[in-house]
């Protein structure tokens, strides 16, 4: 008994010893000169990249490239650490919320430089775009190589058997006092569950089956698929610099009425509660399953949406406001390179392909999202089409120049901290739109401070 | 308590060890040897738990992104934690936490033990009630969340099948933390049960006999008998308990993120967010320490108001 | 006396009923949730049973599908290594318990049977232990191993909890504490050192408490999540719980993977629950300690 347990004792000691050795070398892998790791975070996206990559080795046999896909909430976490221990990945994928942040603390490299060696051709890229990813400082920090803006998806059945014409949901009118004819529509499409519709006499509002208009959350600071577009139509900016303001305008009233809007369709029974609409199951998937009439959100969602089976859906144009035209937000992804990476000449050379024509062609053809070149576009479209989307609605806004840009800042994490309870609360009922102007204050507090 | 065996003393001679006299050399003879026996233990101890204590205690005095080296700004850190309303929202929440899931869960496993002592000695009882014990914290958040949704959990479900309306577990402000209390009672209750078990078994027979023999009921012999006997026990239950619960992180991090507006924000998730997400980590130490004092007062103040050390039966 | 007993018991048997099935039940709901298509699940809440029943989850967490599969349910494309994971998680616990025990069981020796000067004011030290948050010493730590070079390596995984815990030191302790001092005193008699009697006579007799702490001990580090994601990030050190993470959210406005997210858990508990049957007796006869003074 005594021999036994102190031989496991010891071969657990060599066991110990041997995995630190091990460790040793695990920690310094071999990893080539011209070897990029890659980081993204949609897993719908990895075929179309690993694409990419094995067309950019082939055009540059020197390089070759790692793809390595996390989650969206652990990617950021990951990435996070990966800075403070020196181990980040070389290029990854950049988000407008995150990158400024990450700029100003020295973690992303500018591209200035390589930009003008290489003499590349900014002018490739949709309207506006490749600016987008001008910091706050001024440098460049990456290529875009995709852009979203949004629109409604909305359940062609429901729409159908509501009398509503394609017509009428593509010239769909708002204002932030009686919601236009968009409003008109949600109360059509809003079903009690005994079959009562919200414009018909008798309908219960405590006791509704389908919504007129789905959400996924009170939206934080941008709100980009939930409130963005009515507050644009409404006349209201972000802040006085588009986008690097020095302060933000959550308190002005042209945003305030258009909160208070929308949350009342929630009192109307248009909406869910907010309690509803956070539960585990996403916007998307309750949309499959019948409990929407309508729901808005971003072109990167085309996908998803197509992969409901139960849904016939649709897509139906953002609607006309106050100001007398649409407007959506028009985001973009871009890659960027990591400030301590030991192969610049590799990493540029992948974020340079990536934001060429011939990646995004790749990138359109697999019809996923829109690339940002806008030659590679007609390709995407087309590839669209196949899957049975017509996505004409996304492009208008661009086309027509009636977009306006993410609200980016470095000071983001601090500003979502402060305005995501804020709407939260506003959402959930327990405090009132006028709220909004002391969290307001309170952000313009930490833009004063940090300034 | 004794432990008899049936094992004859050590006979064999050693060559080389030094039988030592019995009662001079002790004090001293044992410090040689408890280095050794300490050594690797102490190893441990400074480089991972001192060591990080001190130099978090260092950076509560600094402004530290995480990025870059440690600026020492002073008592800018404590100052800025009498202000923050999000400190204070995230004591206030820890604490109601604390004492919802200590409270539910020692009072669960005090009767699981209970039962199962009076009812029971069956293995299958005892593993099926260790059961949620082995599942990871995030898994057992998972699993919950899913189950409590508000659309299409099967506990809402069930909830509407009796015709009571479906409750928001997750979304609602008021039922947040009693929802994340729940949970984690659901996976400790049983290892705590079997702890207070094992407590249970250490009160020898002769004292029920002799409280049946005057008269006693159950429920008399349980609160004037038992429950102080397993006192002891009690408050190692407590205490540990009590310092692991004013440290959750995993569940909240899962399902509610802090969330909704700010109902589980609790101290710990804070930190964290302020550490990681806003590169924030010198404030992010300050609270630690905080916290540290915390649980610091309030293990002492239990270990001294239960009377820790002394058994009733002794 | 004997009427009121039986009423009693019925509660009694009632009330552990109860708790048994409100234990059991979210297994059951794991297992019927893995079992589902996971497209079909929202639109099918009050099932009791599958919905569509499939393997398909399992296939996606083994690694066994393909991308159109996995993507086709709704899951995430990712690569699962399933098999590289299982055994790095089979090789962190172990390890850890080995030396955590070991090394832990000598200090609490050290605190229970040697007298020495100081003794106990060093071991309120180590209790204190116990209180100080994680978040303080994890940065500190993840700087320190990546300052060693042990980043992504098994031993940087392994190190922190290598030597010693607050709670098994604690935990030996009572149980040394109670070993009946004649032994000892005859064994010394005899001419045994301290090392004969702590591996000759302390560690035999202490058999069950060990046996018990090795468990707790491998059921934490197996499950143990936010180390080893900050220092495991690379496939060949992944362990299964920073795996799953694979089966959560793919896109800001996504939800995860929940068919193939519950098949992850069963199975990465399953090694786990083994164990236990196996252990069963042991441990539930033996948590606790015995003697506390």
């Amino acid at each position: 008994m005594t021999m036994t347990r102190r031989t496991l004792l010891k071969a657990g000691l060599a066991g110990l010893a041997a995995s630190a050795v091990a460790g040793c070398n695990n920690g310094a892998a071999a990893r080539g000169e011209g070897e990029v790791i890659y980081w993204l975070w949609d897993s719908a996206q990895l075929p179309m990249y690993t694409e990419c990559a094995k067309v950019f080795h082939e055009q540059n046999p020197q390089y070759t490239v790692k793809i390595e896909q996390y989650g969206w909430n652990d990617y950021w976490s990951k990435l996070v650490t990966g800075f403070i221990s020196d181990t980040a990945p070389d290029v990854f994928t950049g988000h407008s919320s995150k990158y400024p942040l990450f700029a100003d603390k020295g973690q992303v490299l500018p591209i200035d430089d390589f930009v003008a060696k290489d003499n590349v051709d900014l002018s490739i890229y949709q309207k506006g775009l490749a600016d987008r990813w001008i910091g706050a400082d001024g440098k460049r920090y990456g290529l875009p190589k995709d852009w979203d803006t949004e629109v409604y998806f909305y359940n062609s059945a429901f729409t159908e058997a509501a009398g509503i014409s394609t017509e009428q949901l593509n010239s769909m009118t708002w204002n932030p006092q009686d919601g236009g004819t968009l409003e008109q529509i949600i109360r059509r499409l809003t079903v009690d569950s005994k079959g009562r519709r919200g414009d018909q006499p008798g309908f219960d509002k405590d006791d509704v089956k389908v919504y007129g208009l789905g959400y996924a959350d009170a939206g934080g600071g941008d709100g980009q698929t939930s409130w963005s577009w009515y507050a644009a139509i409404n006349g209201w900016k972000y802040s006085e610099g588009e986008p690097w303001g020095t302060k933000f305008f959550y308190g002005d009233p042209k945003f305030t009425d258009t909160i208070g809007w929308w949350r009342g369709l929630i009192t109307k029974g248009y909406m869910p509660a907010y309690a509803q609409a956070k539960s585990g199951v996403d916007v998307t998937t309750s949309f499959g399953a019948g409990k929407y009439g309508m729901t808005p959100n971003g072109s990167w969602m085309l996908g998803t949406y197509g992969g409901l089976k139960q849904v016939k859906t649709k897509l139906a144009r953002l609607p006309i406001g106050p100001i007398g035209k649409r407007m959506s937000m028009m985001n973009g992804l871009a890659d960027t390179i990591w400030a301590g990476t030991t192969r610049r000449d590799a990493s540029w050379a992948w974020v340079k392909f990536l934001g060429s024509q011939t990646a995004q062609d790749i990138v359109a053809k697999a019809g996923v999202v829109f690339p940002a070149v806008a030659a590679s576009m007609p390709a995407a479209k087309a590839a669209f089409a196949k899957s049975g989307w017509d996505v004409t609605p996304f492009l208008e806004p661009v086309e027509a120049g009636d977009v306006f840009p993410y609200p980016a800042n470095p000071n983001a994490a601090d500003v979502t901290a402060v305005m995501t309870p804020a709407m939260d609360a506003v959402m959930s009922f327990e405090a009132e739109p006028a709220s909004l102007a002391q969290a307001n204050d309170d952000v313009n507090q930490i833009l004063s401070a940090n300034a | 308590m004794t432990v008899t065996t049936n094992a004859p003393p050590d006979k064999r001679r050693t060559h080389g060890d030094v039988a030592a006299p019995p009662t001079r050399r002790r004090s001293l003879g044992d410090l040689k040897v408890a280095m050794i026996f300490l050594a690797p233990a102490t190893l441990g101890f400074v480089v991972f738990y001192i060591w990080p204590t001190l130099r978090g205690a260092y950076l509560s005095f600094t402004e530290y992104s995480l990025l870059s080296a440690p600026n020492f700004n002073g008592l800018a850190n404590y100052e800025r934690m009498i202000q923050d309303s999000f400190f204070w929202n995230a004591l206030v929440v820890t604490v109601e936490y604390v004492v919802l899931n200590i409270g539910l869960q020692t009072i669960l496993a005090v009767g699981i033990a209970m039962l199962m002592y009076r009812l029971t000695q069956s293995i299958t009882v005892r593993a099926v009630i260790l059961l949620p014990y082995l599942i990871a914290n995030v898994v057992v958040a998972l699993v919950w969340y899913w189950m409590l949704d508000f659309q299409v959990g099967i506990v809402n479900q069930g909830l509407t099948y009796v015709g009571i309306d479906p409750v928001a577990f997750f979304g609602e402000s008021q039922w947040a933390i009693p929802t994340i209390a729940g949970i984690n009672v659901w996976r400790h209750m049983g290892y705590t049960a079997l702890l207070v078990f094992a407590g249970l078994q250490m009160i020898p027979k002769y004292v029920y006999e002799a409280a049946e023999v005057d008269g006693s009921t159950e429920w008399k012999t349980f609160w004037r008998i038992t429950l102080p006997l397993l006192r002891p026990v009690l408050v190692m239950v407590l205490v540990v308990t009590m310092i692991g619960s004013f440290q959750i992180f995993d569940t909240v991090a899962v399902t509610t993120q802090g969330g909704p507006i700010n109902a589980t924000r609790v101290i710990y998730y804070y930190i964290y967010e302020r550490a990681f997400t806003r590169f924030d980590f010198g404030y992010a130490s300050a609270m630690a320490m905080v916290l540290f004092a915390i649980l610091a007062v309030i293990s002492l103040v239990q270990l001294r108001l239960l009377r820790a050390k002394e058994s009733d039966l002794a | 006396m004997r009427q009121q007993f039986n009423v009693g018991r019925a509660v009694a048997w009632a009330c552990l009923i109860v708790l048994m099935l409100v234990t059991i039940f979210p297994f059951y709901w794991m297992l019927r949730t893995a079992l589902s298509d996971n497209t079909q699940l929202p639109g099918h809440p009050n099932s009791l049973l599958p919905v569509e029943t499939t393997l398909g989850a399992f296939k996606r967490v083994l690694g066994l599908s393909t991308l159109e599969e996995a993507q086709a349910q709704g899951g995430s494309g990712a690569a699962v290594n399933f098999w590289l994971y299982l055994r790095n998680s089979l090789i962190v616990a172990t390890v850890t318990t080995v030396c955590q025990v070991f090394f832990s069981a000598m200090a609490a020796y050290a605190f229970a049977r040697l007298r020495w000067p100081g003794r106990d004011k060093v071991f309120a030290l180590f209790l204190a232990a116990l209180m100080v948050p994680p978040i303080f010493t994890t940065l500190p730590n993840f700087a320190l191993i990546k300052n060693l070079g042990l980043l992504n390596s098994f031993a940087g995984i392994i190190l922190p909890g290598a030597f010693m815990t607050p709670f098994a030191i604690f935990f030996l302790r009572q149980f040394f504490l109670g070993i009946n001092r004649e032994l000892e005193e005859a064994a010394m008699i005899d001419g045994a050192g301290h090392r004969r009697i702590f591996f000759g006579l302390i560690i035999p007799m202490s058999g069950a408490p060990i046996a018990t702490l090795a468990i707790l001990t491998y059921i934490n580090s197996w499950n143990d999540y936010f180390w080893p994601l900050l220092v495991g990030q690379q496939e060949n050190v992944r362990v299964l719980t920073v795996a799953l993470g694979v089966f959560r959210s793919q896109t800001p406005q996504g939800g995860p993977d929940w068919a193939g997210l519950m098949a992850a858990a069963l199975i990465a508990a399953l090694p786990m629950i083994i164990l236990f049957c196996v252990f069963a007796k042991k441990i539930t006869n033996s948590i606790g300690f015995s003697g506390i003074k």
